[in-house]
């Protein structure tokens, strides 16, 4: 289908996935109501089930979305969006199944706990999609928002709602940061369409405004805060360890891999004539979250905090494809965050799995014996921590190959070996928490016995390891995708500007 | 000119309110001196011609929003007996000197040619015209039932979410 | 599987079901590893955790439906299935192997056949396929790995029969099968890698396999690390090897190199050393040799197969299947050659004090692998990979033999409960009356290491001998070569010269190993000797087999052109100098780089001495060891010698190597690391939360939420960051830069 926004009836085509899942969301949202009626108890399980069903409604669609183009919008129909779609879809449907057991231990099963889930899911498709900057910042808010609520829904934990109350006031000040931003952007240029800002920036570098640069500078200053690149990562550790941790899983793979769609579009697109300037800035946002983030996580002693800052330290690894800012980059981007989704989403799946009732196990030495008790959670987890560092035989190592590619192909060459360094630093820390598990007697013969992995859990883990398996054998067929997703985006661009030369 | 001096002073009059707030001990009285920016900021817009937007900064920012405010904090009973903010001379040394490396930055944004933008008109002048075409409020709404219609209608989803997540985190009986 | 192109024009050799090879293990691995994850099911609980009712009562909350109870034992079938899948699907492998072996001699030269399956890793310029390439060499290596793999696995039946992980164990043990195949059959660099990693990972996970002790952790960890540093070695060969040829297809860059590399120069140089860093990572030369001795805290069987018939030999591969590489750097080759001679004496001169039995197998297996480097590093390819060959047949045999050695006295020892050590020479002794298969079949394998007549070891080690002899002389082409401006044939002297000395240690220190364990009285114990007894057939049969073939494997390579050796030529399989006819086309392209740019290498003339010494010092070595060994004199474990002189106790404690990478290295790594937590730890992180608990506590509680130190300190580092940022964007850098 060919689409050219002349009319809204073109909108409705283009935003099907979003308008799905939306209309399923509320649906859930009356559901739930009137199944419950005015009692307070549990949701039943069939609202979780029927979540998953909108999710996978929403992926219907997004597939159907391929036969369609159009340009000129306020939304893009392109691979990219597509792709990145399929990513965000990934991430809410695993955090779906991390979920089911979970709210049910935590005494915290509401209905509108997936509600709120899929919204922000919305949220995160508008943002990674949006043609237009207005468009972009209230798709950033609506997946905040139902993000911000997420983060404090467990009452019953007060740092639930420490986490929460940061996480807010943080984010609502980068929020700021953004919009002024975007107003510094439009009054320099008098439009907030990422398709006529490239036409109107053009290549100049030399005479562009500082009005412009201003707003330029802004937006990569949001940016950052919602990707977590230091020193922007400043809320992470603690609305991460504070979240429920399903919600972790899904700020660690949804949120950033939507971020950072958005960011890839805007910087990579719309500022390409000025590529020049930002790529210097985040090439020291990304040298500065590769080092930083990895030094800190060594020092952790918390699982679930470790995670946390190696998810900072990926977003350091992704902004690397960023810099690089050519095709190979964009398709290494686009490789990396489903490899990264699958990862974390996993590892953070194992976290929920070791915990005893509603008391979570996160502590490094909670883990010790694992690998001898539960042998096979433990080797889920051991794939995921070694997919995360880069391991060779995990999707992860080809995930950096790919990086490191991109980063090579644009003469980022210091930049890559920090990367190397980087990753090397990190296999201290997730080997370590490897080692425990395999090295170090558990406490008592019984103590990871009777471990609460739901079944969904377990499914959500076993497709993710096996996914990050995969991907390494044979990951042509994604990478295929990934260049084809990207191919439009970056045509005009490179023959414009040269995207491919270093700065 | 006469504009421009009227800017000037209603501009002063913002800084000088915004100073007051983050600099006040007592929260009652931090939210008296944001209403005065919000009055100040109307006068901006009005003064540009955006006559609308003007009035609705009074109505909802000065009127709602400020009433809701207060509410809370008179209802948290909040003291007036915070530290503030700045409590190291590190902290004083490095924020006084952020703070003048944005005031250069400003500086060097006001100094340099802006007075082209890049693409579209915008400014003054093409408010006027959609004013004078369109009337007040006409000049938004056409826009935001038109060409942002998509916007709003998120901006509905995000009232919903926002109301949802409301009673879920305020709700006494979880 | 997939579908196979079959590339040039293969003379009427077509691969028969080659994917079937490598997938058959693969399918193995997943049927043993359902089983395992089946079999846990029916693990007896604790009784420490039934006693207690709370965690029950705990327990049933989370489970609310426990619908049937679970035996404690595991079913039959948990056993009886990997019983036969695991060694199953190797031999059949091996069988698919034999005929396409078969399918190959009648084939000629027409090779290398490469079958592709998938397209691996497309990015830009690097194409990637997943793709096997048979030719002569990986169709030796698949055979040794599927032969003796499933001879191992066979044996590994009645070893394991006990033990509560049998399924796990033959999971991972077939796992392993599969990517060693990978390793050797992959057409590309990275391929070659995955197989490179794989069996290193099934290395930790059969080293750790009886985990419990400390040990074993340890020993799997120190593997793990010394192999990332080989591992670093051989991924900057990659990029190397990737940035000035622009491919990694193995035959892409065979063809390539003598074209775009100029021979000798520092790039092919430097590209052979970081492949040979990777291969003394996973072949345990020095300096990253240590972990191997250590790895022996497996099960033996995994010793025999994984740590000295085929994963340490991949070094040796990488290099003869690179040997393309080596021939164009012939400083690179002295180094590996020097290396190669160095570790043989190193290793071989500790292995004279060790008492434990395994251990001493270690350290000779790290001595012979010393030969085998030698061998291809003076460029006698076919000679190491002969060597290989026939070290994969006696030591493995050797291994099992040693397995089978401790099966008894572990049993004998379990019997009364006795806590002494297994596989400790000293609580042995007079063996060979209990077990009498294993001692001939050992026997037959020490002949063989030794170098005696007409047993496998002494054609491959004689040739080595012998081409380090002809390369003194400087007949060989690399002996043309120089290293820190010394003439290669100078070097190649001193390497015959340290060989020749470690084959004498080596008889020794095995004729010692034979004499402690099976001669003498016995010194098990008086309650414990009559409870040894010979191991079953399951364990019996592979040791004959493999009896066999370290008896005869020498005959595959018979030179005919060499005094004493060439006796043997009418007996010789497959006529004179089989193997050296059929590798060679692999080692053609490396022979013709070689006379292409090394004038005029004259002919090896074979003298007979040479041989004679070798049969000498095999024999000598033996000798000695009986006559100055006295099995009867020696003490049981536990009175320690008195080790009076000094090289007695250096050679005890191998050369202190452990204790000087831990000075050198391990504790200035955990002294950076305990510095940057310090900073990190106590400065930042502590420091800063120290300093908001302080704040914190005096404000309100309220406050304490609100607006504890937390969240203002963060929005400043926002703040500045931001304003950093804009900094940079209003070109302010730039200003400064220019002021």
């Amino acid at each position: 289908m060919e689409l050219d926004f002349q009319t809204s009836v073109d909108y409705f085509w283009a935003l099907l996935p979003e308008i799905v899942l939306s209309l399923w969301a509320m649906g859930v949202l009356l559901a739930d109501v009137f199944q419950k009626g005015s009692r307070s108890e549990a949701s039943r399980p069939a609202i979780a089930w029927l979540a998953l069903a909108g999710i996978a409604a929403a992926a219907v669609a997004n597939v159907w979305l391929m036969t369609v183009t159009g340009t000129g919008g306020m939304i893009a129909v392109d691979g990219f969006r597509i792709f990145a779609n399929f990513i965000l879809l990934l991430a809410a449907a695993l955090a779906i199944l991390v979920s089911m057991g979970y709210l049910d231990r935590h005494a915290m099963n509401r209905g509108e706990f997936y509600v709120l889930l899929m919204f922000a899911v919305v949220g995160m498709m508008i943002l990674a999609s949006a043609q237009d900057l207005i468009l972009l910042f209230v798709g950033l808010e609506l997946m905040s928002v139902a993000i911000y609520v997420l983060v404090g829904f467990n009452r019953r934990d007060p740092r639930s709602g420490e986490a929460a109350l940061k996480y807010f006031l943080l984010g609502a000040f980068a929020s700021a940061f953004l919009l002024y931003g975007i107003a510094l952007v439009f009054g320099a240029t008098g439009t907030t369409d990422l398709a006529l800002l490239a036409e109107t920036i053009g290549t100049g570098v030399q005479d562009a405004p500082l009005l412009l640069m201003m707003g330029v500078g802004l937006l990569a200053v949001g940016f950052a805060f919602k990707v977590a690149a230091m020193p922007f990562h400043v809320w992470t550790p603690d609305a991460y360890d504070g979240a429920p941790t399903p919600i972790t899983a899904l700020m660690a793979t949804g949120v950033k891999a939507a971020a950072f769609a958005a960011l890839l579009r805007v910087f990579a697109v719309s500022f390409g004539g000025l590529h020049e300037t930002w790529v210097v800035a985040f090439w020291w946002l990304a040298a500065l979250t590769m080092i930083g983030a990895n030094l800190v996580a060594l020092t952790q002693g918390s699982v679930k905090r470790m995670l946390a800052y190696s998810s900072i330290a990926h977003a350091g690894y992704v902004l690397v494809a960023v810099v690089a800012a050519n095709a190979v980059g964009a398709a290494a981007f686009l490789f990396y965050l489903l490899v990264y989704t699958l990862m974390t989403a996993g590892a953070f799946g194992i976290v929920i799995a070791n915990a005893r009732g509603d008391r979570e196990r996160v502590s490094l030495e909670d883990y010790a014996g694992l690998g001898w008790q539960q042998p096979v959670m433990a080797a889920a987890f051991a794939i995921f921590l070694l997919s995360l560092a880069g391991f060779p035989l995990t999707g992860g190592f080809i995930g950096k190959l790919y990086i490191l590619r991109a980063a090579l192909a644009a003469d980022q060459v210091p930049l890559a070996v920090i990367l190397v360094m980087a990753s090397l630093i990190s296999y201290f820390y997730y080997l370590r928490v490897v080692i425990v598990m395999y090295m170090r007697p558990a406490p008592a013969a019984d103590t990871h016995a009777g471990l609460t992995a739901s079944r969904p859990l377990q499914v959500a883990v076993g497709v993710a390891a096996i996914g990050v398996i995969l991907l390494f054998f044979a990951p042509a067929m994604v990478l295929d995708a990934a260049q084809g997703s990207v191919a439009g985006l970056f045509i005009a661009q490179e023959a414009l500007f040269g995207l491919s030369r270093g700065p | 000119m006469l504009t421009d001096i009227l800017f000037f002073f209603f501009a002063g009059i913002a800084i000088f309110c915004g100073i007051m707030v983050v600099t006040r001990r007592n929260p009652v009285a931090s939210a008296l001196w944001l209403i005065g920016t919000f009055f100040a900021l109307a006068a901006i817009y009005t003064l540009i011609g955006a006559f609308f937007i003007g009035v609705i900064q009074i109505l909802v920012y000065a009127g709602a929003i400020m009433v809701l405010f207060l509410f809370v904090i008179m209802l948290l009973n909040l003291g007036n007996d915070y530290q503030p903010d700045l409590r190291s001379r590190a902290w004083m040394i490095t924020a006084g000197g952020s703070g003048l490396v944005l005031l250069a930055i400003l500086g060097r944004v006001f100094a340099a040619d802006t007075t082209a933008p890049l693409g579209r008109l915008t400014g003054p002048e093409a408010v006027a015209t959609q004013v004078a075409e369109y009337g007040a409020v006409g000049a938004i709404a056409r826009p935001m039932y038109t060409d942002y219609m998509i916007v709003l209608q998120v901006t509905g989803l995000l009232l919903l979410v926002a109301v949802v997540g409301a009673v879920m985190l305020a709700k006494r009986r979880v | 599987m997939g579908d196979g192109i079959v590339n040039g024009a293969a003379a009427g050799f077509s691969p028969f079901l080659l994917g079937w090879i490598v997938l058959l293990p693969l399918i193995g691995f997943l049927v043993n590893g359902a089983v395992a994850i089946a079999a846990r099911r029916y693990k007896p609980v604790p009784l420490a955790a039934a006693s207690e009712e709370e965690d029950v009562a705990h327990r049933h909350e989370e489970h609310p439906a426990t619908p049937e109870p679970i035996p404690a034992t595991p079913p039959a079938w948990t056993k009886s299935l990997p019983t036969f899948v695991a060694p199953g699907v190797i031999a059949l492998a091996f069988a698919i192997a034999l005929v396409n072996f078969f399918r190959m001699l009648g084939a000629g030269d027409a090779l290398p056949v490469i079958e592709r399956y998938w397209s691996w890793m497309p990015v830009g310029d690097l194409q990637v396929d997943v793709a096997f390439q048979l030719d002569q060499l990986s169709m030796l290596m698949t055979l040794i790995i599927t032969g003796v793999g499933a001879l191992i696995h066979v044996f590994s039946v009645g070893y394991m029969k006990k033990d509560e992980g049998y399924a796990r164990y033959f999971a991972y043990l077939n796992l392993f099968v599969f990517f060693m195949l990978i390793l050797v059959l992959g057409s590309s660099f990275p391929l070659m890698f995955v197989g490179w990693e794989g069996v290193g990972l099934c290395s930790y996970l059969l080293i750790g396999f009886w985990f419990r002790e400390k040990a074993n952790a340890d020993a799997g960890k120190k593997a793990f690390i010394v192999n990332r540093i080989g591992d670093f070695g051989f991924l900057i060969a990659m990029f190397l090897i990737f940035a000035h040829l622009g491919t990694l297809n193995f035959v892409e860059v065979f063809a390539a190199a003598p074209e775009q590399l100029a021979f000798g120069g520092a790039v092919v140089t430097a590209i052979c050393l970081f492949l040979f860093l990777g291969a003394t990572g996973k072949s345990a030369q020095i300096p990253l040799f240590v972990w191997l001795p250590d790895a022996m805290a497996g099960p033996t069987p995994v010793s025999a197969l994984i740590h000295a018939a085929t994963m340490v030999t991949a070094g040796v591969y990488l290099i003869v299947r690179s040997s393309v590489l080596f021939a164009m750097a012939p400083s690179a080759s002295l180094v590996v050659g020097l290396i190669g001679a160095l570790t043989a004496i190193f290793a071989a001169t500790i292995a004279l004090k060790q008492w434990d039995i395994k251990k001493v197998l270690a350290y000779s297996t790290v001595s012979q692998l010393g030969f085998m480097f030698a061998a291809v590093g003076i460029g006698a390819y076919v000679a190491g990979v002969f060597h290989l060959m026939t070290h994969a047949f006696f030591k493995a045999l050797l291994f099992l033999g040693a397995g089978a050695v401790i099966h008894a006295m572990h049993s004998a020892l379990h019997a009364t409960h006795s806590p002494r050590d297994a596989q400790d020479m000293r609580n042995m002794g007079g063996m060979r009356r209990w077990m009498p298969w294993t001692f001939g079949t050992m026997g037959v394998a020490t002949l063989a290491i030794a170098g005696i007549p007409p047993f496998s070891g002494f054609f491959s080690k004689d040739e080595i001998l012998g081409y380090a002899w002809s390369g003194a002389r400087g007949e060989l082409p690399i002996s043309q070569g120089s290293l820190f401006g010394v003439g290669g044939e100078v070097w190649m002297l001193l390497i015959g010269v340290l060989l020749a000395a470690a084959a004498l240690l080596t008889a020794f220190y095995m004729g010692r190993m034979m004499l402690y364990t099976f001669f003498g009285p016995n010194r098990t114990g008086e309650a414990e000797s009559p409870h040894l007894h010979e191991v079953g057939a399951s364990m019996k049969w592979p040791l004959v087999v493999l009896g066999v073939l370290s008896l005869i494997g020498g005959l595959f390579q018979v030179e005919a052109d060499v005094p004493i050796v060439n006796w043997f030529a009418a007996v010789a399989i497959g006529g004179p100098d089989a193997l050296y006819n059929f590798l060679a086309p692999v080692t053609a392209p490396a022979a013709a780089v070689m006379a292409q740019n090394i004038p005029a290498a004259t002919v090896a003339t074979h003298p007979a001495w040479p041989v004679l010494l070798a049969i000498v010092i095999g024999a000598g070595g033996l000798l000695l060891a009986w006559y100055l060994l006295k099995p009867a004199a020696l003490g049981v474990e536990g009175e320690e010698p008195d080790y009076r002189r000094a090289w007695e106790r250096i050679l005890h404690d191998k050369w202190y190597v452990d204790e000087a990478y831990d000075r050198g290295v391990v504790r200035p790594v955990v002294a950076l690391s305990g510095f940057f937590a310090r900073v990190l730890d106590r400065r930042l992180i502590d420091g800063t939360v120290d300093w908001m608990g302080r704040a914190a506590q005096s404000v309100g509680m309220v406050g304490a939420r609100v607006q504890s130190g937390h969240v203002n300190t963060y929005a400043f580092v926002l703040v500045v960051g931001a304003v950093l940022a804009l900094f940079w964007f209003s070109g302010g850098f730039a200003w400064l830069a220019a002021s």
